[in-house]
């Protein structure tokens, strides 16, 4: 076809260059003519030749179809479309949600976390030293890579090693370190100051290995589940393909329940793994991805028939009411509040931080900026992270927490604008960092309105790009109040609250409260799960009454499914749509 | 001719080089930085700097990439960690040149017909149809024309694909968006220029001699009257050919137009540098076959030389 369309196009510069040529000769009269006409017939030729082509198109097509109707007899296929194209095939190399939802269908981890259930993967059983610290592994027998090999715990203690290897630059390395899973000489590792072999994951033998970490932590188990950055990891395929390890489809092997047949063409190709160890729990045969970065394109496809399942495009919510559902991303967004701020040294002070929050009524504000798809957020940990008792973090602790109310308090808001000294509103300028996404424009100046309505002060918008709000804007502090959000890595509300940790690399807020990071402390050497999550809530209402950010919402997707597809999960944290196990109806 | 031609290449290559050190040096004053995320934190950030040469001075970064670039290695895209610029251009250049040369086809058959046939009936009906369709083409933007293509013919009739390329059936929609544009401005170009050649003395001259009105038109005027469509192909293909991100996008077609603008979002410097110097070099590459064009079709051209 590419061929074709090439020659074609050759043979018609050709023709028109000979037609050109012919006529700058004196006595070309007939030369000309000849050459005009053979342009003309070789025009008309490649004219008919585009025609015919479509009916044999069209005879393939058939033939096409008859296959799919083969695959109908017993093939399940399963087609989505998503926006986002995945930055890395290495599974080691992750960096978004995206990214991860691939590596789940491709890769399996000890631990498979399956709706909030952590279940068993490469390892059969795990048991847990009593204080916390030890993890060991029983590691099934017989596990296979996708081409035969077997699938060896050197193979698994591999890819956490290789993860923190400063050799392998993964974006995700942070992962092992004392942000979230504390194993044992990650950040050293990480730092190039220790040796990857002290690492604290080893093998013990054949069958068994162990984590090691250096305080207890009592979401370890789910975040193994969802990370697919820890996944085992073919030493001879790095060695052998070195920087283009898993850069195609065949330059990788596989662990997980599909098998990648090819990543090309912003397509990727799924096939069903007969080596995964519950291959009995896969239904597709075979899974196609496509890679859509237009919204609107995105769900023409799935009206079209193309796909069987397409996340909707905000704006494109109200036309579907009836036929879409939904589900809580996790994303938190929020305002950052730079908490040290020297430009405008009013931020320092708690009253005009709660003041800010107290002038902001969330459900006026979720309506005109998010066309009410999102919900308001009145706290800052999402509360639909797992609570201790069975339920929600939310339904646990919500009551306990001092949230803002969600239509706001002008007067109480006013109050605190004189506690904090403002005698005349109307001088006080804030500035409000916000990227150049057009659904962060609006939002910005639904703020901006509100704010001078209800408090009466002043809001600059300074637009940055993405990649100047994280790579200097926050990082450097040169702000003073910025647009943000927070997706959580794991379930447990640490995820969030540590980011407001005195010391951490993440503190974009220079929030530095002793009191808080005292009680951040003792929650992570506390080993009763009930008091260490008391704890927690207490530090984060110590955050709300401080007024240390601006919570706004908390992100809702809707989306389009094909009412013959079941058992997908929607889940919070590394992975949003969670389908390798899902089926499709005949 | 060769000596025409030789020259040519030289002043292209020297075009080429200032192209590449000036976006070299200017991607580095973009604010931002090609590591960026909410969850990036400074130590990993240390080891990507490291893993890329980074750490090392701009001066030696320069001559290493131009180095690297002699050997036809334009390195690792930042965004995508693990594929080649060259992977990622090798890949998706095939079907942005596919989709180009179908709808120069398209635009280069119907535009100058147009153009012709307007310019041949000035004055009367058919001008001016041929002229609103011009102004249409030339006025209605490709992301307009391609959404009512797609939803029309797509979506309401439901005949050809809404999007994807795998077929002769999915090009039409797309080729044909692209196209409008292109046709219009060909036809408008076409017709402008045959209205002047039309009273030159030679085409008097022509009819004095009586020659039939076919060999006029074929040989005299649409000969002379071509120079001006020659002139606007270069860019022209060179733009079409290379992807075009709103189409592409729309259609969900896998070129590199979406490259363009994501890797200036992603401030991925080495994707940016590849995609520059080859629409750079392309955008020279097609110009010389222009001004060689020029040469062929005008005898002026190269007794001048």
């Amino acid at each position: 076809m590419k061929k074709a369309s090439k020659m074609l196009a050759l043979l018609l510069a050709l023709a028109m260059a000979a037609s050109m040529a012919a006529c700058g000769s004196s006595d070309g009269a007939s030369a000309e003519t000849t050459a005009a006409a053979e342009a003309a017939e070789t025009e008309a030729a490649a004219e008919e030749g585009a025609e015919t082509e479509a009916p044999a198109e069209e005879a393939e097509e058939p033939a096409a179809e008859e296959a799919d109707a083969g695959e109908a007899a017993g093939e399940k296929v399963f087609k989505f479309a998503t926006g986002t194209e995945p930055t890395s095939m290495d599974q080691s190399k992750g960096n978004s949600i995206a990214d991860n939802e691939v590596q789940r269908a491709l890769q399996e981890g000890l631990v498979r976390l399956i709706n909030g259930e952590v279940q068993p993967g490469l390892a059969e059983t795990w048991e847990v030293s009593e204080d916390g610290l030890v993890y060991t592994f029983h590691i099934r027998d017989g596990l296979l890579w996708s081409d035969g090999e077997p699938l060896t715990v050197d193979d698994i203690v591999y890819g956490f090693k290789r993860l923190v290897d400063p050799e392998t630059a993964s974006p995700y390395g942070w992962i092992a370190g004392s942000d979230a899973s504390h194993i044992l000489n990650a950040d050293a590792v990480l730092a190039g100051e220790m040796s990857v072999d002290e690492l604290g994951v080893a093998k013990v033998d054949d069958s068994t290995m162990t984590i090691t970490v250096d305080t207890p932590v009592p979401y370890l188990l789910s975040l193994l589940g969802s990370c697919t950055e820890y996944s085992p990891v073919r030493a001879d395929y790095v060695e052998q393909y070195g920087t283009d390890f898993a850069a195609t489809a065949e330059k990788n092997v596989y662990s997980g329940p599909f098998v990648l047949t090819s990543s090309e063409n912003q397509e990727l190709h799924y096939a069903k793994n007969p080596n995964y160890w519950n291959a009995d729990a896969v239904n597709f045969d075979e899974v196609v991805q496509y890679i859509v970065s237009d919204d609107s394109t995105r769900v023409a496809m799935f009206d079209s028939g193309d796909v069987d399942y397409v996340a909707i495009p905000n704006e494109q919510v109200p036309l579907y009411e009836g036929q879409d559902q939904s589900y809580q991303n996790g994303n938190d967004d929020y305002l950052y509040i730079n908490s040290a701020s020297e430009t405008q040294p009013l931020l320092q002070d708690a009253n005009f931080r709660l003041a800010l929050n107290y002038g902001l009524s969330r459900t006026e504000y979720i309506s005109l900026a998010t066309n009410d798809i999102y919900d308001p957020g009145c706290t800052f940990v999402l509360p639909m992270l797992s609570g201790v008792n069975g339920g929600t973090y939310g339904e646990e602790y919500g009551d306990k927490l001092s949230a803002f109310p969600v239509d706001g308090d002008v007067a109480k808001a006013q109050e605190y604008l004189k506690a904090a000294g403002v005698e005349d509103p109307s001088s006080v300028t804030v500035e409000l960092v916000i990227t150049d996404a057009e659904s962060e424009k609006l939002i910005g100046e639904v703020i901006q309105q509100q704010w001078q309505t209800n408090l009466g002060i002043n809001v600059e918008i300074r637009q940055v790009t993405y990649s100047e709000k994280y790579g200097t804007v926050l990082p450097s502090g040169d702000y003073e109040l910025a647009y943000g959000g927070w997706g959580p890595d794991y379930d447990d509300p640490n995820t969030y609250l540590a980011l407001f940790n005195g010391n951490s690399p993440y503190n974009y807020s220079n929030y530095k409260n002793e009191e808080f990071d005292a009680l951040m402390a003792a929650a992570t050497t506390e080993q009763d799960v009930v008091a260490r999550m008391d704890m927690l809530a207490q530090a984060e209402n110590i955050l709300l009454e401080d007024g240390a950010m601006v919570p706004l919402q908390y992100r809702t997707v809707h989306y389009l499914m094909n009412e013959n597809v079941t058992g997908i999960n929607f889940t919070v944290g590394a992975v949003n749509f969670d389908w390798p196990f899902g089926d499709i109806a005949q | 001719m060769s000596k025409y031609i030789v020259k040519r290449v030289i002043a292209a290559v020297l075009t080429l080089l200032v192209l590449i050190t000036v976006v070299f040096f200017l991607v580095r004053l973009m604010p931002g930085e090609p590591f960026t995320s909410e969850k990036l934190n400074p130590i990993v950030k240390e080891n990507m700097i490291k893993y890329y040469g980074f750490d090392k001075p701009l001066i030696v970064q320069y001559f290493q990439y131009l180095g690297n670039l002699l050997k036809g290695n334009m390195g690792y895209s930042m965004k995508y960690t693990n594929k080649t610029v060259n992977y990622i251009i090798g890949s998706t250049f095939p079907y942005s040149a596919d989709l180009g040369l179908r709808a120069l086809a398209i635009a280069l058959v119907f535009g100058l017909l147009l153009g012709v046939v307007a310019a041949l009936n000035r004055g009367t009906r058919l001008d001016v149809f041929c002229v609103i369709l011009a102004i249409i083409g030339t006025s209605i933007p490709d992301f307009i024309m391609g959404a009512v293509l797609q939803y029309v013919f797509g979506l309401k009739l439901k005949v050809l694909p809404v999007a994807k390329w795998a077929g002769f059936k999915y090009t039409i929609l797309p080729s044909c968006a692209l196209a409008f544009y292109t046709m219009a401005s060909v036809s408008r170009t076409m017709r402008a220029s045959m209205l002047e050649v039309v009273q030159q003395d030679y085409i008097k001259t022509a009819r004095a001699k009586g020659l039939s009105n076919f060999r006029i038109t074929w040989k005299h005027q649409i000969r002379n009257a071509i120079m001006p469509v020659i002139t606007i192909m270069g860019p022209t293909v060179a733009a079409v050919l290379t992807g075009t991100f709103v189409i592409e996008a729309m259609y969900a077609i896998p070129g590199m137009g979406k490259y363009y603008v994501d890797s200036t979002n992603d401030n991925d410097y080495s994707m940016i540098l590849g995609m520059t110097v080859f629409y750079g070099a392309f955008l020279i590459f097609c110009n010389l076959v222009v001004d060689i064009l020029y040469g062929v079709v005008d005898p002026r051209v190269r007794i001048g030389k």
